[in-house]
């Protein structure tokens, strides 16, 4: 698949993640662009060996990440928009909030002790902060195992 | 990467020793990193510009290092 046809692939993704559809198979991508499953599946591979996205462990028709979003449930839930969205980890929920115009609400709960947290933002502005961030992984290491990270 | 009420709340957990980055950070990070992403033209970012993005927000020494 070109670089066009993957890009096409990448912003189809995104987009029906962004509407808040969640994040589709490779099925369901090729039927709303109107391409080979194969085609669809070869553009999910293409963009994870990129690291743009992540693939579903042991399921190359379906990805796990479709950074910011998760594709499916996690600790960091994303209020926007009026709708719900999963996040990666507290950095991509807030990228979520950035993607869909920096209005929204980041809710967590504290890994200790289970407190919930929230993150605020409008227009762009932290409006309300808690907690703080840890990083366990060195950023030089990041993608080495990313759904660890 | 998890928000912690606090330090001291990470090192009670027994979470591997990392790094910290503050709420104004991470938002600072994620805003850079993605509020341009559905952009037809958007393209992955080299080293350098992506090692800007962390210098930028006061993230330098080797922990933040992307080489």
């Amino acid at each position: 698949m070109d670089t066009a046809g993957v890009n096409q692939v990448r912003l189809h993704v995104l987009r029906t993640a962004m509407d808040g559809h969640g994040v589709p198979s490779a099925s369901q991508t090729a039927t709303a662009l109107g391409i080979g499953e194969e085609q669809a599946v070869e553009g999910y591979r293409q963009l994870a060996e990129g690291h743009v996205y992540v693939l579903e462990p042991g399921d190359p028709t379906r990805l796990r990440m479709a950074n910011p979003f998760s594709a499916v449930p996690t600790a960091h839930e994303v209020k926007a928009r009026g709708k719900t969205f999963f996040g990666n980890c507290i950095w991509d929920a807030c990228g979520i909030v950035s993607l869909l115009g920096g209005t929204g609400e980041v809710r967590t709960q504290c890994p200790d002790c289970g407190d919930p947290m929230t993150l605020a933002m409008a227009d762009r502005k932290l409006i309300r902060k808690e907690g703080v961030v840890h990083f366990s992984v060195p950023s030089a290491h990041l993608w080495d195992d990313i759904i660890f990270t | 990467m998890l928000l912690f009420r606090s330090e001291e709340h990470v090192e009670r957990s027994g979470t591997p020793a990392g790094a910290f980055m503050s709420a104004d950070q991470i938002w600072g990070l994620a805003d850079a990193w993605y509020h341009d992403r559905d952009d037809p033209q958007w393209r992955r970012r080299n080293l350098e510009e992506s090692q800007k993005v962390f210098d930028d927000l006061g993230l330098k020494g080797d922990f933040w290092n992307l080489g």
